[in-house]
């Protein structure tokens, strides 16, 4: 198989792997990723069938590309606002993971902290928080700060609720000076 | 602080937090 017959097989695989996208969206990314493989191939000053299969990996395969586009809208490249990362310096063409977005994870997490803390009270927000730890979209220092909002706002004035009860702020017993008066 | 304080501070921790997770979100995607 020549070069052009790869491109072109790479191209006809990346259609339909994009046939879920909309049509103005699939057109597009196909005139992205031509220009991109067409570039890298200039880059790279040769055309022969195994330039054109390194330079296919690296792209990355056109299941991976539609996923990326699927997922995040772009494929980003660094300092560009294509949708195919493009390094010229080696013709490096490279399919990115796209920004992390929403997941069903991330969903139930928001949804156990809001409406579950108005109807499962302290279970809602915990069981929340559980599935914010699960999630991989946010990072540590965002699920530490999460934690403790959750966790300062419940756990501070249960702990003053508890502290004052104990103590007799509430119900506790009535100790006064007329207790301890004899006659 | 009262049973009604901290009933009202639940869904408040919640959707706090709820806030912070989604903005840190946003601002990841965005930038």
């Amino acid at each position: 198989m020549d070069a052009d017959a790869l491109v072109r097989d790479y191209l006809g695989r990346l259609d339909a792997a994009a046939m879920r996208l909309p049509r103005e969206r699939r057109a597009e990314l196909e005139a992205e990723v031509r220009d991109h493989i067409e570039a890298a191939l200039e880059e790279s000053g040769a055309r022969d069938e195994v330039t054109v299969r390194n330079m296919l990996d690296r792209l990355g395969s056109p299941d991976e590309i539609v996923a990326a586009e699927n997922a995040g809208g772009a494929i980003s490249g660094a300092g560009s606002s294509g949708t195919v990362a493009f390094d010229p310096s080696g013709a490096q063409t490279v399919a990115r993971p796209a920004a992390p977005g929403w997941g069903a994870i991330e969903i139930i997490a928001l949804l156990l902290l809001t409406v579950g803390s108005i109807v499962l009270p302290f279970v809602g927000p915990l069981l929340g928080l559980v599935f914010v730890w699960l999630s991989d979209r946010w990072n540590g220092r965002e699920k530490l700060m999460a934690s403790a909002i959750v966790l300062v706002l419940l756990i501070l004035p249960l702990a003053l609720f508890f502290g004052a009860s104990t103590s007799g702020g509430l119900n506790g017993p009535q100790v006064g000076p007329a207790a301890t008066a004899g006659p | 602080m009262d049973i009604a304080g901290i009933a009202l501070l639940i869904p408040i921790a919640g959707i706090a937090a709820a806030i912070f997770l989604v903005i840190a979100l946003r601002r990841r995607r965005g930038g």
